[in-house]
């Protein structure tokens, strides 16, 4: 189209006739796309940190637990922990890594001292890549495979409790055959978990002495799983689904996280809500601000567009002009602004910023470790694109229209 | 006591022994059989629960908070063993009507209701009494939403000294299928002048 390269070349010159109002719309249009690609960045990279806490200090990315398990989470729900089962997860292609659980209540105690206490048994070299908890021991160590007879407390229980490393405390329960259970175990290691509701009421015992303490034989209540890739669960679910079905005596479930941590899944949904409306608000601001522009220099220039028409341009040239110019302005924006905002981005995707003082224990009741992060992913760019050409696209049709429906005698003499 | 549950193969079974000073707000239960639990004890001086465990010589303190876990792994729970609760003192009582047979007896039916700050979680119990007897029938435990969770009854009734004593304790947990447990009362006597050892420290530790 031999027309476009010159509309193209005039509108170019256009937007450079009025420097200021140009720099001012252009400096607009920046700071939205900077402000776009960072609040997109931060709430991603806040978002993943949580799931990513949370799913490693909870059931994983997927639970595979006895039917029912999330509703009643008794010991009679529960999965047999079979040579045959590990081995169909363990093969499951989705499947990073899968670590068994027994998951008890105790009541733990030290001479008057006792609290009620969720009880883990894990399987020390599975959890290992699973989960944080080795992680976080902060003093002593991990549990060992065999049946030794030793726990990890959280540091806040084992101060209720009055115990420190190498004390022994009881371990009161009822097992599955209903019978009151009770062990005496030594305290290998104190962790720190990120929310300290947990850090009070949790202790961590190897699986082996789980199964003898409960009575529970190969039972286990959940099998905790991290996928390869966390965006692909639903692939991962139904891919584990039929590797399990031939090993099937009793009904199962496989859970994604959502699912099991529900809270987790609404706090984030709720977030993504309120991050998502300002960034639309933010939109409409710059929207306006280049309508704004674009609508005055047509004002300015009806005289000029005038001429333009009683010189035998079509409308639907006039209407491409000013089109064209408010591509480029917004298209200058997004240039610069993306060139500013990546690089900043994705240095703090690589340094984190740790939060301290008050806010610091927010975090914490959400199972996040206190730091901020930034998480750019590829689509995030290019949202930032497409909004900026919707709104270049929406605030340029008023103006547009107007000017191409000039009447050639009005727009001459009007000035 | 008989513990019957779809995770058993044959019911439980638990023999125990238990003096009841609801006066003193104390009570003490000494297990007698399985023999693997011999030996165990609970001594409940208010406001305090005691368990004593033999096999590795330790006394424990189970906290208020819980109070409604399980007993000994029955659907009896420690509150119901060793009442902190005092059916004159933590609730209002309502008279709901009379129930002209319940199972051929004429019975009154009467709600208790918690006070507000009772030791209590149920939100109404609802109890038939024997109206020629005044023997507890039944009780219906209803939580805090209206929700019916356990249902008790008695039976096996017997003349004890004047008393028209139920033999037979039954409980239900509406919401645990398969699950019953009922306490039967071999020997039971009443208005026995109790000796302060019993409810000690020491007397948790003894074995007999």
């Amino acid at each position: 189209m031999r027309g476009m390269g010159l509309i193209l070349r005039l509108a170019w010159r256009n937007i450079f006739r009025n420097k200021r109002r140009t720099a001012l719309t252009l400096a607009a249009a920046v700071f939205a796309v900077v402000l776009l690609v960072h609040m997109i960045a931060l709430t991603t990279g806040v978002h993943e940190r949580m799931i990513e806490d949370n799913v490693r200090m909870h059931a994983g990315h997927l639970q595979l637990t006895g039917a029912g398990y999330l509703e009643d989470r008794t010991l009679e729900r529960f999965v047999e922990w079979t040579p045959q089962l590990a081995a169909a997860i363990d093969g499951t292609r989705g499947v990073a890594a899968a670590a068994p659980r027994v998951n008890g209540f105790a009541l733990l105690s030290n001479g008057p001292a006792s609290q009620g206490t969720l009880l883990l048994g894990v399987d020390p070299d599975r959890e290992a890549l699973v989960s944080t908890w080795p992680q976080r021991v902060v003093s002593g160590a991990f549990l060992g495979g065999a049946p030794t007879r030793e726990i990890l407390l959280g540091e806040r229980l084992a101060e209720t409790l009055g115990v420190e490393l190498g004390d022994e405390v009881l371990v009161y329960t009822v097992a599955y055959t209903l019978e009151n259970a009770y062990e005496l175990f030594r305290v290998r290691g104190l962790i720190r978990a990120p929310d300290p509701r947990l850090e009070r009421s949790l202790a961590l015992i190897s699986l082996a002495d789980a199964q003898a303490l409960f009575a529970y034989e190969a039972r286990v209540s959940e099998v905790a799983m991290l996928a390869r890739d966390a965006s692909r669960l639903d692939e991962t679910r139904a891919e584990l689904l039929a590797r399990l079905r031939p090993l099937e005596r009793r009904a199962v479930d496989v859970n994604p996280w959502p699912v099991v941590m529900p809270e987790l899944a609404q706090l984030i949904r709720i977030d993504d809500i309120q991050n998502y409306s300002m960034l639309a608000i933010l939109v409409v601001v710059v929207a306006f601000g280049i309508l704004n522009t674009i609508l005055m220099s047509v004002l300015e220039r009806q005289r000029e567009l005038g001429v333009m028409l009683a010189l035998g341009l079509a409308p639907r040239g006039i209407f491409r002009l000013v089109y064209v110019e408010s591509l480029l302005l917004s298209g200058l924006g997004l240039a610069l602004g993306l060139a500013l905002a990546v690089p900043a981005a994705l240095y703090m995707q690589g340094h984190p910023i740790p939060i301290t003082g008050d806010i610091q224990s927010l975090t914490e009741m959400f199972g996040a470790a206190p730091v901020v992060t930034w998480r750019l992913s590829a689509w995030n760019p290019a949202l930032a694109t497409l909004l900026m050409i919707a709104i270049a696209t929406l605030a340029a049709l008023y103006p547009a229209a107007k000017a191409a429906s000039a009447r050639p005698v009005d727009a001459l003499r009007s000035l | 006591m008989i513990v019957k549950s779809p995770r058993l193969p044959q019911p439980r079974r638990v023999r125990f022994q238990s003096w009841d000073d609801r006066g003193g707000k104390r009570a003490f239960i000494r297990v007698l059989e399985p023999p693997k639990d011999r030996g165990s004890a609970f001594l409940k001086l208010h406001p305090n629960l005691w368990s004593y465990v033999p096999r590795v010589e330790r006394t424990i303190r189970i906290p208020p908070s819980m109070m409604l876990q399980s007993w000994m792994g029955s659907d009896f729970t420690n509150d119901d063993l060793v009442r902190e609760s005092s059916t004159l003192d933590d609730y209002d009582h309502r008279w709901l009507g009379i129930d002209p047979s319940h199972q051929g007896v004429r019975a009154f039916v009467i709600e208790h209701l918690p006070h507000e700050n009772a030791p209590v979680v149920w939100g109404r119990i609802v109890v038939w009494v024997d109206a020629a007897k005044s023997a507890p029938l039944r009780q219906e435990f209803y939580d805090e939403s209206g929700e019916k969770l356990r249902v008790m009854t008695m039976s096996d009734f017997r003349d004890v000294g004047g008393r028209w004593y139920p033999h037979r304790w039954s409980m239900v947990p509406l919401d645990k299928p398969g699950h019953e447990t009922a306490i039967e009362v071999n020997e039971i006597r009443f208005d026995e002048k109790f000796a302060d050892e019993i409810f000690t420290q020491r007397n948790l530790t003894r074995k007999e």
